[in-house]
């Protein structure tokens, strides 16, 4: 078995990365003097998978909005009982997620690590799915996604990603919709599970109180080899404009929220550490607390500290930077950061203001390292961009002004930005 | 290792220093804890955020982030806690820990003294804080307070303990309300400054790897220039039990009915039960093998989430869950018979261990998280003993089945709450 060592001397912090020979890709991230241990088993598979090719099969198969996480749900639940009861025997604090291109299970445990280990091992390779329970989850997810329809987050996310993209199936509600989930059916979740569920397409990640000898262990005795699926998901082609500008929606709020996207052109492949890295910095030097465009935007009241954001939103066949908050006036929001981002792409970032904005992402993203969770969750999903997490932060500490300003002309284009709108109901 | 070693100062203000190397981060709290009341609340509440925003030493708000950009991103983060009814004023400065500068600056001596500086020494103009600052914040404050009515799961709760607790000090919001927030004056937030600093029970804490002899030298030099007072009593009152059962519906426009209801525990803290109380509403509704879980959602399909939460301080108890507007009945009756269930004893030996288990595993998990231990030992501090998580889940394990059943049957149904969608436009 190949196990290799990830060391950083800047951080003083190490990794081991282990093929196992299985085909499962398992990291085991130790941290010395912690008592929790967090572990995270996922796939390579979220909501845009809807349309897909087996390797050998003569045509594509499309399912039914939602179904992955439907599958996240039902996953729990074996021919010998469900997941949680077995957790409750471990103590162990579990959960699942389903976004956009992963579904991940995971537990967080002070106690009887390698027992809650197996559980998880276990019951993510034991899929049992029978009419019957399949109909039993339709009122808890039915439920869930009403929970969803009242929470103007989602929608103005949703709204915003409708009007961002024409085709690409980042556009579709996650969790699906009452009647799409209608539609889901045992077999179904058997096809989605035996395409992606493939230990090749999935990795492992344990971070905390944990050596990589009792995960190595584990996996011998419990991951069942499996035969690599290849398989691929046919994205519908999408074009490089916006589908509107403006969209807006009605919702029983107090303050309006916006989500304001700069929509870029992602091709087939996913954006490097690098590219992330200098991206988090031009997005700190434009829009962070102590730049002037965030000044402008609250002395015009514009924004609130509490819920002003950015990220840079990227996944297989998208990527956008997106800003949200709440304000008294969504438009005029809009309108000063895109005259910003036009400002800083003609002006560049000045040499003081990407120093202190590399030193502010790089200390940040050192900060992140203290938590077990946010380790397993970043070295998942940056793994399945292949990418590595010491290779990223490094980028952060050696990036250059030059790099910064370059990456910054590709990325804000104005012409290709959408702004979604929640706002209060009118009262008559 | 997560141990605390705590000294007084000065009249009411204590100094604590959870040493601790594992993190990559650093932070020093200071903590303001006050009586909650309906006159008090907001000019207190605007404090922290307000201290935050800028200082004499650096009064303009771009340069205070500048700065704490230089400091590797470093934060001064405001918070305001309802903790029982005691209003918790929190401002905390937070950076990475020295070891990992990429030059050799030392950050956390210089958040000591910016935090000193946001505290003791704000940007004033006549002797009271600037008409600009103030401004800015009261708009913020009020979005906030706004804001919670975007979040009909959480509005939902608090509607509840509000309607519920409103003849008590507990149903103050911790922010005051949205017009009292507005009628603030400078006068009347620089006397709530001022009277927080002589008057306020106060907590510093720091936790990391820095060195806390500096730190508490620097806070004890701040503090010898204030006339400290007796701090202001700190105190809950715990209402043991309900006499009637309240009913309260709001409407709005909403796809999911929202059902809260709300029990007096009968225990609150400090009480020797608090523990067997929080045990019994893990095993109640606070897992995902707790018998809301397991019946309200898995057995009958209700709904995705049903979970009980006990608030140790206050001695209440409050369950919530989003359901169809025609279930709320169905879901209200199952609620109080799975309550009926536990004070009547059925459940077995697993049921009971599994509870101990994963309220033992949050406690423990606690010790992991900067801000996490932080928060613990503040509320720690209220209630008189210092208790250590793992001290903590250790207790836990001792609790009996029968301390369980006895804690149960002192919960009595008070208030309950639906928030529900509009049926017909009303003319």
């Amino acid at each position: 078995m190949n196990m290799i060592e990830k060391k950083s001397d800047r951080l003083g912090e190490h990794y081991y990365l282990i093929d196992h020979p299985t085909g499962l890709r398992i990291y085991v991230y130790p941290k010395q003097g912690y008592h929790s241990t967090y572990a995270i088993f996922g796939t390579k598979y979220g909501s845009v998978n809807t349309t897909f090719q087996l390797e050998g099969e003569q045509q594509p198969i499309t399912v039914p909005d939602g179904i992955a996480h439907y599958l996240e749900h039902k996953l729990f639940e074996s021919e010998d009982g469900d997941a949680f009861t077995r957790y409750a025997k471990t103590g162990a604090s579990a959960n699942a997620f389903t976004s956009f291109d992963t579904t991940c299970y995971l537990f967080s445990c002070t106690e009887k690590v390698e027992e809650s280990l197996e559980i998880l091992l276990d019951f993510v390779q034991s899929p049992y799915f029978t009419p019957e329970t399949v109909q039993k989850e339709q009122g808890i997810i039915g439920q869930e996604i009403r929970m969803y329809d009242d929470d103007p987050n989602w929608k103005v996310m949703f709204n915003l990603l409708g009007a961002l993209y024409h085709n690409h199936p980042v556009k579709i509600d996650i969790a699906g919709t009452v009647e799409s989930i209608a539609e889901i059916k045992a077999e179904t979740l058997y096809t989605c599970y035996n395409s992606f569920y493939n230990l090749h397409n999935m990795a492992l990640c344990v971070a905390g109180n944990i050596e990589p000898e009792q995960v190595v262990r584990l996996a011998d005795r419990i991951l069942k080899p499996s035969k690599e699926q290849k398989v691929d998901t046919l994205f519908p082609e999408e074009p490089d404009t916006v589908v509107k500008q403006r969209v807006e929606q009605r919702f029983p709020i107090a303050v309006p929220m916006f989500q304001l996207g700069f929509k870029e052109h992602a091709g087939t492949k996913r954006a490097t550490a690098q590219q992330l890295a200098l991206t988090d910095i031009v997005l700190e030097a434009l829009a962070s607390k102590s730049s002037p465009l965030y000044r402008e935007l609250m002395d015009a009241q514009l924004i609130n500290a509490s819920s002003f954001g950015y990220e840079y939103f990227e996944g297989p066949g998208y990527a956008s930077i997106i800003f949200s908050g709440e304000s008294r006036d969504p438009d005029k929001a809009a309108q000063l950061i895109r005259d910003a981002a036009v400002r800083l792409r003609k002006e560049g970032i000045d040499q003081p203001t990407f120093e202190r904005a590399r030193r502010a992402v790089y200390g940040r993203n050192l900060s992140a390292l203290n938590n077990a969770e946010t380790i397993g969750n970043a070295i998942i999903s940056l793994s399945f961009a292949d990418r590595e997490l010491f290779e990223y932060v490094d980028c952060i500490a050696q990036a250059t002004l030059e790099q910064v300003n370059k990456r910054l002309s590709q990325q804000l284009d104005g012409d290709k930005s959408a702004l979604s709108v929640v706002l209060p109901i009118d009262k008559q | 290792m997560t141990a605390i070693n705590r000294q007084q100062i000065c009249e009411g203000v204590h100094f604590s220093s959870v040493p601790d190397s594992r993190f990559k981060t650093g932070r020093i709290t200071a903590a303001f804890l006050l009586p909650l009341t309906g006159e008090t609340a907001a000019a207190n509440a605007i404090l922290p955020y307000l201290l935050c925003r800028s200082c004499r030493e650096y009064p303009d708000f771009t340069a205070l982030n500048r700065k704490l950009s230089e400091l590797y991103g470093a934060a001064l983060y405001a918070d305001v806690h309802k903790v029982g009814e005691v209003q918790m004023l929190c401002l905390s400065a937070v950076g990475i820990d020295d070891r990992y500068a990429l030059d050799n600056q030392s950050v956390s001596r210089e958040l000591t003294s910016l935090l000193c500086s946001v505290l003791f020494d704000p940007a004033l103009e006549n002797g009271v804080f600037r008409s600009e600052d103030i401004k800015q914040e009261k708009r913020q404050l009020i979005e906030r307070i706004d804001a919670e009515y975007n979040d009909k799961r959480s509005y939902a709760k608090m509607r509840c303990e509000e309607l519920m607790c409103q003849e008590e000090a507990f149903g103050v919001s911790v922010y005051g309300k949205r017009e009292q927030v507005e009628q603030l004056t400078a006068q009347e937030i620089v006397d709530a400054w001022r009277r927080a600093l002589r008057c306020a029970r106060i907590e510093l804490i720091m936790l990391g790897n820095s060195d806390p002899k500096q730190a508490k030298e620097v806070f004890s030099q701040a503090f010898s220039r204030i006339e400290r007072e007796q701090p202001a009593k700190c105190s809950t009152e715990v209402v043991r039990s309900a006499d009637e059962v309240h009913e309260y519906n709001d409407s709005m426009d909403v796809a999911q009915a929202k059902l809260v209801i709300g029990f007096r525990a009968g225990t609150a803290s400090p009480d020797e039960d608090v523990m067997a109380t929080r045990l019994m509403t893990a095993l109640y509704g606070g897992t995902p093998h707790s018998k809301l879980f397991l019946n309200v959602r898995e057995k009958m399909s209700l709904c995705y989430y049903c979970s009980s939460q006990y608030d140790r301080y206050k001695g209440i108890i409050m369950v919530g869950s989003g359901v169809e507007q025609q279930n709320i009945e169905k879901a209200r009756k199952e609620i109080l018979h799975q309550l009926e269930e536990v004070q009547n004893g059925n459940f077995d030996d697993n049921d009971l261990e599994s509870a101990k288990m994963s309220v033992a595993n949050s406690f423990r998990s606690v010790a992991d998280y900067l801000g996490g231990l932080e928060y613990w030992y503040l509320c720690q501090t209220l209630e008189g003993a210092m208790c250590t998580p793992e001290q903590s889940a250790e207790n836990i394990t001792k609790v009996t089945r029968q301390q369980v059943i006895d804690a149960a049957k002192k919960v009595t149904l008070d208030t309950v709450y639906t928030l529900t969608g509009q049926e017909e436009e009303q003319a």
